[in-house]
């Protein structure tokens, strides 16, 4: 009898989570549909009667005829300025955390200190001068401008400082004693043994910089230098006559982190554990 | 050994502190000067003002609306966030199977990009939408994005749809640390059900509870794309956020110097209302005998 009831129980929590993650998944949903409905029943109708590529043939073909605007061009520039700015994020990360934990100079500490004082500054006085820096610096309309402020998070920084901790000292020592370099131990010995962190970082600091809409509105102006993201948000006003397409392009605009994610996703609880510790 | 150490500590970490220096610390002090001229970025000629920049942001009608907009934000979506989240996070830790599948599903909202998110909540909710004619012909006559009650309300939705995954997997983690003898122990005492859920599980999660505050309310104070795409700062500046309103100032209205001085004031508000907040709850957790 009260096997039966707990059974009963479960099964309502099961069917509980299932109408709670459609809810959280709607939109997305939504977004697919309408971005492969025929124009005519976009945002009429949930489900399309039929399936049309027509939105996402009119958004590589440039767009409209009379202002075609470059929408790949866009989805490449957010690629690349995206994975460069998290290379580069994860990257001095990495050589920051281990030269803090590991090499223990006589800066570290110092150099410990200004991370957390700034990791507890407000960026958003730096902006102004920020943008002010760029364009004196010749940067402003180029690749530049969006990689170089954004090539440093703080956050990676402290998160990779904290893990290189709980990493011990004699596995170091040990390889220093195979004859092992200190570029060679980051390489093959801290890299391989931070896996399920790193791969949260990466997902985080990647998806923070592909969704960044303020800091790359403010450095590019050229239509061809556009990120997606920013493509979209000014097109969403004059394009009002376009749904399908903007659907199109939010599908886009969501297709590269979810791949990641997915990608990533075996790695994400244990990660995620140490991030939220 | 240890002088190799030392160059090479340094050589590593000079990437970043090269970074720091033009991308932090220069503009720091930049910021602390500009704040005091009335500079228009463009102009090659300036004036230091003083205060008056400073003056003219207290007595300034969007930056009142924009210190009134953060606080209504946070009072709708924080305790959306923090029910929604602990409501998670609970489901998530009473299923026997697929923790994890959950977990990631909930996640995903997250890494939706805001300006794709306004998209479809503008598809949806419109004023001509289908939606809203299927409501008028039953004669609910509603206009979500040009209320300026309902506006806020669903970016602050907009907003708690988004991270009350994230905050659920906080809450998770808390849950998931309690230890189960305190349950046992609690079980001996004779708290069941309610009870346990009150005087045990809860002042347990205080931990988690204090830091999804504090980051839900941190939040509040950094918002801009779902306001810019979505309604602008509008209507009658009811979503007019911080960084609209320096945005607006800087960049649209070229005054560089005004902008930093209301950035500046920003940062102190968004310092002092965590400061309380924190003080607030650390004070209500000591009353109660939590940590």
């Amino acid at each position: 009898m009260g096997g039966n009831k707990k059974k009963v129980k479960t099964f309502f929590l099961y069917v509980l989570a299932f109408v709670v993650l459609f809810i959280m998944v709607f939109p997305y949903l939504y977004m697919v549909l309408s971005s492969l409905a025929p124009w005519d029943e976009v945002d009429k109708r949930i489900f399309p009667t039929e399936l049309s590529l027509r939105s996402y043939e009119w958004l590589f073909g440039g767009g409209e005829n009379i202002l075609p605007r470059p929408w790949l061009r866009a989805f490449f520039n957010s690629l690349f300025v995206t994975f460069t700015s998290t290379v580069l994020m994860m990257a001095t990360a990495i050589l920051v955390g281990y030269s803090i934990t590991k090499l223990r100079f006589k800066g570290s500490k110092f150099i410990n200190n200004v991370i957390l004082f700034q990791m507890f500054y407000p960026a958003v006085i730096l902006l102004i001068p920020l943008f002010l820096i760029i364009r004196s610096l010749g940067m402003y309309d180029t690749y530049w401008a969006m990689i170089l402020p954004k090539a440093v998070s703080l956050w990676a920084i402290f998160m990779y400082t904290n893990y290189f901790r709980s990493i011990p000292n004699e596995v170091i020592e040990a390889a220093k004693i195979d004859g092992a370099g200190q570029l060679k131990i980051i390489t093959k010995i801290i890299i391989p043994m931070s896996k399920s962190i790193t791969t949260i970082i990466f997902l985080f600091l990647f998806m923070e910089r592909w969704v960044e809409l303020l800091w790359d509105m403010l450095v590019v102006k050229d239509e061809n230098m556009l990120t997606l993201n920013v493509l979209l948000a000014q097109m969403f006003g004059p394009y009002g006559g376009y749904p399908g397409p903007m659907y199109a392009a939010s599908v886009l605009l969501t297709l590269p982190i979810l791949i990641l994610f997915i990608l990533f996703s075996k790695n994400f609880k244990k990660g995620m554990d140490f991030v939220l510790k | 050994m240890n002088k190799r150490n030392e160059k090479l500590g340094w050589l590593f970490a000079s990437p970043y502190l090269i970074y720091t220096l033009i991308f932090f610390l220069f503009p720091l002090l930049w910021a602390a000067y500009l704040a005091f001229t009335n500079w228009n970025t463009i102009a090659p000629e300036y004036d230091f003002v003083g205060l008056e920049n400073f003056f003219n942001a207290f007595s300034s009608e969007t930056v009142k609306a924009a210190f009134f907009v953060t606080y209504k934000f946070m009072l709708m979506f924080v305790p959306i966030v923090i029910i929604g989240s602990l409501f998670l996070a609970f489901l998530i830790h009473s299923l026997p199977k697929f923790k994890g599948l959950f977990s990631v599903g909930f996640f995903l909202p997250y890494l939706a990009s805001g300006v794709a998110s306004a998209i479809v909540v503008n598809g949806v909710l419109s004023y001509n939408s289908p939606f809203n004619e299927q409501l008028r012909s039953i004669g609910l006559d509603v206009d979500w994005l040009g209320s300026p009650i309902l506006a806020p309300l669903i970016i602050a939705l907009m907003m708690a749809w988004k991270f009350v995954g994230y905050y659920a997997l906080l809450f998770l983690s808390g849950l998931e640390s309690i230890p189960k003898e305190i349950y046992e122990a609690a079980e001996i005492d004779g708290a069941v059900g309610w009870k346990r859920f009150w005087h045990v599980t809860i002042p347990m999660l205080y931990p988690s509870f204090y830091t999804v505050t504090i980051l839900a309310v941190g939040l509040m104070f950094g918002i801009f794309t779902e306001p810019y795409v979505l309604t602008g700062g509008g209507p009658e500046y009811a979503t007019h956020t911080w960084q609209l309103e320096i945005y607006n100032q800087a960049f649209e209205k070229l005054n560089a110097g005004y902008g930093t001085a209301v950035a500046i004031i920003n940062s102190i508000v968004t310092f002092l209302s965590i400061y309380i907040f924190k003080k607030v709850l650390e004070k209500w957790g000591a009353k109660h005998g939590w940590e």
